[in-house]
């Protein structure tokens, strides 16, 4: 990072005196930066040289990569028996699309979303009480920082004397940046607190308080990915949502047991509880489950279906705190 | 504890209200021991003879006095002793020393709510402090002061001691203290900041200093003292001035919880009679950059520039519009404009506007200026020739940095003023044992 630099303390014309009773190498440094010409004198030289070399190196160079996209595609192959093809498409055939190209289209979205920048960071803020962790807002938090540059922090309230270490590292390491707010497209700021009810707060002039994990996941994720745009499936992943937030983690023994049973159901006709991909939905059930109880304890549709979730890497953020 | 305990209650106790009842057969009395106050009854029977209950309705309010006493339960509640549960029935009471029959003030009065009392109180200083209300706020006074000095050595730091008589206003201006020194004449400080940097030069690393500070300020307001208690920190950073900002929340925050953990009681009593919202903070403490402050100040109608300083009334809005959006009382607003710092702050180093310099707030209010210094004698010489500073003035300030200075950077908080703004109440007065404003000059 650019800081305060101190002034070279040696000036750099110091003289040494150099023994001349020995065989004397010509410098191999000073032959490239002599003059600008040289270095192109180099190249022309190993034209001249070995013409079929270079040709060799350009060959092997396209056999490696050609050797990389062969096992990528195997890779998610692999991945396809195991998963329904929601990454298929990103494994395969997106060798060559940079990762940095996806994140960027960041600000225009989020202008459209939240509304137009003033200048600030423009920080998310949710209230949690430590006794229970929001396990689906840390997953959507790691899915933000994929798509923008997200500065993250976690605080203490003094309402709350102590929190566990794990809590405090729930959002990943900090960021080498974090020194400069303005260099960051959105800020994500957890406070853990003596709440009743989990609450986010972002804009007080132009928006009221949310309340509640189901409804701060679905402004989150709402900058994530759009909702699908058939109503029907959009209010069945708002159905799933409910029902994991009310009946899945404060529901009664039974109540639960109902739960699983339909999400079986579902789960046995199709690989994703809402369309062909990955949803709130999913995201939602999956922390819920897991929070009630072992995997291994569900049905079996249900299990391969957590499996599932794993495999797409998305919930790593989630886990430490499910031990 | 038994019932019917014999007690024998020490010298301090102070009976600051005396009532004799009606046939002359009952005194009761209220005693008083700093904080607390116990109700006494001096009731004719076999201990006390009717000349002895008539020698305790007589004994002048606020007298010393030792009782020898029974402990005993009541069946009600005494609503306005702190002790409400028991009372003591005297079986002996002596006058250790007597007070005079006409006080210069009452003490009801001062544990009334609104200051109505204030100019008096503050003249009879023997007096006044001994409200329940103003001994818990100089206890918790002194355990801030506790808090800091343990706070920081354990950190590592080393208490120093700077002079408060020096040759030069150390901030340049018209806010200092003149004092006769022989033949010539000599300043009061108005902080110890030149000294602070000097033990830093001369590898302290980390130091702290806890002394009066003298300012000449004309300012008749309810945070300003001419002299007050300054509690001041310098300290040498590894690679970023932010390793400073962090030292210093930190030792906030473990004031802050210090006297949330050990001093409720203290608070509580407080709040009887000036009755405020209990302090918020979090940890680590909240960083703000000032483009965010004035991004949110714009939001919500201020019209202000980007170069702007900030004036009391908008710092207040800013702590509002804080806490109403993370809940806390404490925060820092890092990042301020260049051009409304003093000559020594350090630029930042990315945007020439703005410099490596930050002020904390509590409740809307400004407890602490602070910054990077410049370390480099040409640097700092530059920047005083930009601020029209006389050159001649500062020599020696600069020349302590022109033989190998690390990098650093300090601030310093007001005693009073952060005890004042802790309890939430309005008047830096109240947490200051003997004011010094423009107008006050004794006791």
């Amino acid at each position: 990072m650019p800081m305060y630099q101190v002034k070279p303390v040696f000036g750099d014309d110091i003289k040494t005196d150099l023994p001349t009773c020995m065989y004397k190498l010509p410098n191999i440094h000073a032959q490239r930066s002599a003059s600008g010409c040289s270095e192109h004198a180099l190249q022309n030289g190993t034209e001249v040289v070995d013409p079929a070399f270079r040709d060799l190196e350009v060959r092997q160079d396209k056999i490696m990569r050609r050797l990389y996209e062969l096992k990528a595609a195997v890779d998610g192959l692999a991945k396809t028996v195991t998963t329904p093809d929601a990454d298929l498409d990103q494994t395969v055939t997106s060798l060559s699309q940079s990762p940095t190209a996806t994140s960027f289209r960041g600000t225009a979205d989020l202008d459209s979303l939240l509304g137009k920048d003033l200048g600030a960071l423009r920080d998310i803020v949710i209230n949690a009480n430590p006794a229970r962790p929001p396990l689906t807002l840390l997953v959507l938090h790691a899915m933000l920082c994929q798509r923008y540059r997200v500065l993250s922090s976690v605080h203490v309230h003094s309402s709350v004397s102590g929190v566990p270490a794990q809590l405090l590292s729930c959002l990943g390491p900090r960021h080498a940046d974090s020194y400069v707010r303005q260099r960051f497209q959105l800020g994500f700021t957890l406070i853990w607190k003596d709440v009743s009810k989990l609450q986010m707060k972002f804009s007080i002039q132009n928006m009221c308080p949310i309340e509640g994990e189901a409804n701060v996941a679905r402004f989150l994720f709402r900058l994530v990915a759009p909702y699908p745009s058939d109503p029907a499936l959009a209010t069945l992943v708002d159905s799933w949502v409910d029902t994991a937030f009310f009946q899945l983690a404060e529901g009664s023994a039974k109540e639960r047991s109902a739960v699983l049973r339909a999400l079986n159901g579902a789960l046995g006709r199709d690989p994703w509880l809402a369309g062909p991909e990955l949803s709130l939905a999913d995201i939602a059930c999956y922390c819920c489950v897991l929070q009630t109880g072992p995997a291994a304890s569900s049905p079996a549709n249900v299990q391969r279906w957590l499996k599932a979730c794993e495999n797409l890497g998305h919930f790593g953020p989630a886990n430490p705190l499910l031990q | 504890f038994t019932q019917s305990q014999g007690v024998w209650l020490g010298i301090s106790s102070q009976p600051p209200s005396i009532h004799l009842s009606s046939k002359g057969k009952q005194c009761f009395l209220v005693l008083r021991q700093q904080q607390f106050n116990v109700q006494a009854l001096v009731a004719v029977g076999e201990r006390a003879s009717k000349q002895m209950v008539k020698f305790a309705a007589n004994i002048n309010k606020e007298s010393i006095v030792d009782v020898e006493a029974v402990v005993k339960k009541v069946e009600q509640t005494i609503e306005s002793c702190s002790q409400q549960d028991v009372e003591l029935h005297i079986e002996r009471i002596f006058v250790v020393s007597q007070a005079e029959p006409r006080l210069p003030l009452q003490l009801e009065d001062c544990v009334r709510p609104e200051g109505e009392g204030d100019e008096v109180r503050m003249r009879a200083r023997a007096l006044g402090p001994r409200t329940t209300t103003s001994q818990a706020i100089f206890r918790l006074q002194s355990r801030v002061c506790q808090l800091f000095r343990d706070t920081l050595t354990n950190k590592g730091f080393v208490e120093i001691q700077t002079p408060k008589i020096i040759s030069a206003a150390s901030e340049g201006g018209a806010n200092v203290f003149t004092v006769s020194y022989f033949k010539t004449s000599a300043y009061l400080a108005q902080s110890p900041q030149l000294y602070k940097q000097m033990c830093i030069c001369a590898d302290f690393d980390k130091v702290f200093c806890v002394g009066p500070v003298f300012r000449a300020e004309d300012s008749n307001t309810h945070r300003h003292l001419t002299e007050f208690v300054g509690l001041d920190i310098e300290l040498a950073f590894n690679y970023h001035y932010h390793e400073v900002i962090e030292s210093i929340t930190d030792t906030m925050v473990q004031i802050f919880k210090g006297l949330r953990d050990k001093f409720q009681t203290e608070i509580q009593t407080v709040g009887k009679q000036y009755p405020s919202e209990p302090f918020k903070f979090l940890e680590p403490t909240l960083r703000l950059e000032y483009s965010e402050g004035v991004a949110m100040l714009r939001e919500a109608g201020v019209e202000m520039g980007d170069e702007e300083d900030l004036s009391t009334p908008n710092e207040k809005l800013l702590g509002r519009l804080v806490k109403e959006k993370y809940d806390t009382d404490f925060y820092v607003l890092d990042k301020y404009p260049l051009a409304v710092r003093p000559f020594y702050t350090m630029p930042d180093p990315n945007d020439k506007k703005y410099s490596n310099s930050y002020d904390m707030f509590m409740r809307g209010e400004e407890i602490l200026s602070g910054a990077q210094r410049i370390h480099d004698a040409q640097l700092l010489t530059e920047r005083a020739m930009h601020h029209n500073i006389d050159l001649e003035k500062i020599k020696s300030y600069i020349d302590s940095f022109r033989y190998g200075a690390p990098p650093h950077g300090g601030g310093g908080i007001g005693l009073e003023r952060v005890c004042m703004l802790y309890l939430g109440l309005h008047n830096v007065r109240q947490t200051s044992m003997f004011p010094r404003d423009p107008k006050r000059l004794t006791p």
